[in-house]
């Protein structure tokens, strides 16, 4: 066990940066269901919904900068390197993939479904893009998983 | 064609007596990162072949091959 120097002790390290990817990420999709239902509950308040989509906004810009791993900088620069390292980069990668896939096949679903259905636009925006981000943060939770052991 | 990287990572850490935090700590990467390398689940790159044979004394052909 090695100890690091940590003078700033009100900002994380990529450490624990790294350990609230892990764990973050299994309960943003109830979060994001959660919130569709502020959205889109029927006779809210106008206030009420700005707020629900204000709350959106946030949880999905916070997802993408947890997978996609924008620059953070209040970290050192070897924090930064380890955050963003090859293992990382892949995964991401690959849950962007698992998105984009999501995304289309998503998109094509509705465009069937508005030939028997009528779609609220609102709504479809919701499902597309929500639906992409789940997918792609639950692959990216399930590839991030767990830290091996030394042996694993 | 089936190919795949194989590697002596963990045998030659384990001569050096180092953990993976300890090396992936001297290359700058995670120790998942180290981790995945050593299992042959992750395929680094050129510059992160080169940090690791450099941080172990070994050339990276001495650290990896293909197999076939």
């Amino acid at each position: 066990m090695s100890y690091r120097d940590r003078p700033e002790f009100d900002q994380p390290t990529a450490e624990s940066v790294q350990r609230s990817r892990r764990t973050v990420a299994w309960m943003i999709a109830l979060l994001i269901v959660q919130q569709g239902t502020a959205i889109f509950r029927h006779g809210a308040d106008i206030s009420v919904q700005v707020m629900g989509i204000l709350a959106w906004a946030a949880v999905t810009l916070t997802l993408l900068w947890m997978v996609f791993g924008l620059p953070v900088r209040w970290l050192s620069e070897r924090d930064q390197a380890i955050l963003n390292d090859e293992w990382n980069c892949a995964i991401s990668g690959d849950a962007a993939r698992w998105g984009i896939s999501a995304l289309a096949i998503i998109g094509c679903g509705l465009m069937l479904a508005r030939i028997w259905e009528p779609l609220d636009a609102g709504l479809a925006i919701y499902g597309l893009v929500n639906g992409a981000l789940i997918v792609t943060v639950l692959r990216y939770a399930w590839l991030n998983r767990a830290e091996p052991g030394e042996d694993e | 064609m089936n190919e795949r990287l194989g590697n002596r990572l963990k045998e030659r850490r384990t001569e050096l007596g180092l953990t993976q935090g300890e090396l992936a700590e001297m290359c700058l990467v995670s120790r998942k990162t180290i981790n995945t390398v050593e299992n042959g689940v992750f395929i680094p790159s050129t510059l992160l072949s080169l940090k690791l044979a450099e941080a172990l004394g070994v050339s990276v052909e001495q650290l990896f091959w293909i197999e076939r």
